[in-house]
């Protein structure tokens, strides 16, 4: 059956801070948006338990925060799709295509805001324990691990604040990181003052063993040269993240690390595609630069489908 | 009744109901941090307490939000 087409002034892809304050704005501006998620909405940031740094709201919940940015979108009359996977995209043509499994948007103006996603533990018997002691979700899998030893892999915020969660339902917490530790000091402070957390630095996983699930990972200290076995019941693995462009590969310019080329005003090298939030080249990737960037994005895209209509 | 074995803050579960939402289908919220019953028939049904697990039989059920699979476990047509 042929799919159904509809016409969209703009299309977001991506559903954290930035692709719904993009919505927001462009919603307000009265245009149709549609925002297509294929993963969580409110992306990095639906993990997050304690957002400490989002100005106006300490300590706000992840999946609060993102949720009421939704409705506020939602307000402005944009469409939230999370059960519609992209299927296709052309961006060089006018009006632009976005075909899902389930219909084919064109779109005036597209803007992408697909952010990042948590790298893989890059261990070949990794794939082996996922599930069964290799997470990549402290807040679905953590309570599996009530009272067991636990590490999480990793050195940023994300990592640090992942160990302060689970450090509160584990008996036993190791932070595993290959060099220093890169998170804020304030998160750091607070981590080290849960007596069931010990810190291994200079330290990083060479192999994970275990029957059926995992019970031991190989640790090799970088400064010692030493090699020891640690009995553990998981690891959360924190390692940082990898920008998620490759539907775009070949359409859009992305620099060396996969990142989508683009300033301030979140201009590609495609007119009328924008890119916001952690997707795009930047210095400071943070909860409230999204929100720039949502902001930046949307608003060119609707300058441009004015200058468009004319 | 289809049951979703669920805790307050995990993201994929909120996912996995606002999809069985979006299918019409009525489903039983367990959450498995505030009611022990519902904490130890997940680990028996599953062998673990991950979340979401999804079933409609107490016996087959599907882990972690999977559209696909979950089309399937409820005969959901695409």
């Amino acid at each position: 059956m042929a799919k159904e087409h509809r016409k969209m002034d703009v299309v977001v892809i991506g559903a954290g801070m930035a692709g719904l304050t993009a919505a927001l704005y462009a919603g307000r501006s009265g245009r149709s948006v549609l925002v297509l998620e294929s993963e969580l909405v409110g992306g990095q940031i639906a993990n997050a338990a304690d957002i400490e740094n989002y100005p106006g709201l300490p300590g706000v919940d992840g999946g609060k925060l993102i949720s009421a940015v939704q409705t506020q979108a939602e307000n402005f009359g944009a469409v939230v799709d999370e059960f519609d996977p992209i299927v296709r995209v052309v961006l060089s043509a006018q009006p632009k295509i976005v075909e899902t499994e389930g219909a084919v948007y064109e779109a005036g103006s597209v803007i992408l805001a697909t952010g990042m996603t948590r790298r893989k533990l890059p261990l070949k018997e990794a794939g082996r324990y996922e599930g069964r002691g290799v997470h990549y979700c402290e807040l679905c899998d953590g309570q599996a691990y009530a009272g067991k030893t636990v590490a999480v892999i990793g050195g940023g915020n994300a990592a640090v604040d992942a160990a302060e969660y689970l450090s509160k339902l584990a008996s036993k917490l190791y932070l595993i990181q290959r060099s220093e530790l890169r998170a804020d000091a304030a998160a750091v402070k607070r981590l080290r003052e849960h007596e069931n957390v010990e810190i291994l630095l200079h330290t990083e996983p060479r192999a994970l063993s275990g029957d059926k699930r995992l019970t031991t990972a190989t640790l090799f200290d970088r400064k010692t040269e030493a090699t020891r076995e640690l009995p553990i019941d998981a690891v959360f693995v924190n390692i940082g993240v990898e920008p998620n462009t490759a539907l775009f590969a070949g359409q859009v310019e992305l620099d060396a690390a996969g990142n989508i080329v683009a300033g301030e005003d979140c201009r590609t090298n495609l007119a009328g595609v924008f890119a916001a939030g952690d997707v795009r080249t930047k210095e400071v990737r943070q909860l409230t630069t999204a929100a720039a960037d949502g902001t930046a994005a949307a608003l060119g895209a609707v300058k441009y489908l004015r200058s468009q209509s004319k | 009744m289809v049951k979703v074995y669920s805790m307050t803050s995990c993201p994929w579960c909120v996912k996995a109901k606002k999809y069985l939402e979006s299918k019409g289908i009525e489903y039983q919220n367990l959450n498995i941090e505030e009611d022990e019953a519902a904490r130890v028939a997940c680990q028996q049904l599953s062998g673990d307490l991950m979340v979401p697990v999804i079933t409609a039989n107490d016996k087959d059920y599907v882990l972690g939000f999977d559209k696909a699979k979950i089309d399937t476990l409820l005969g959901i047509a695409g």
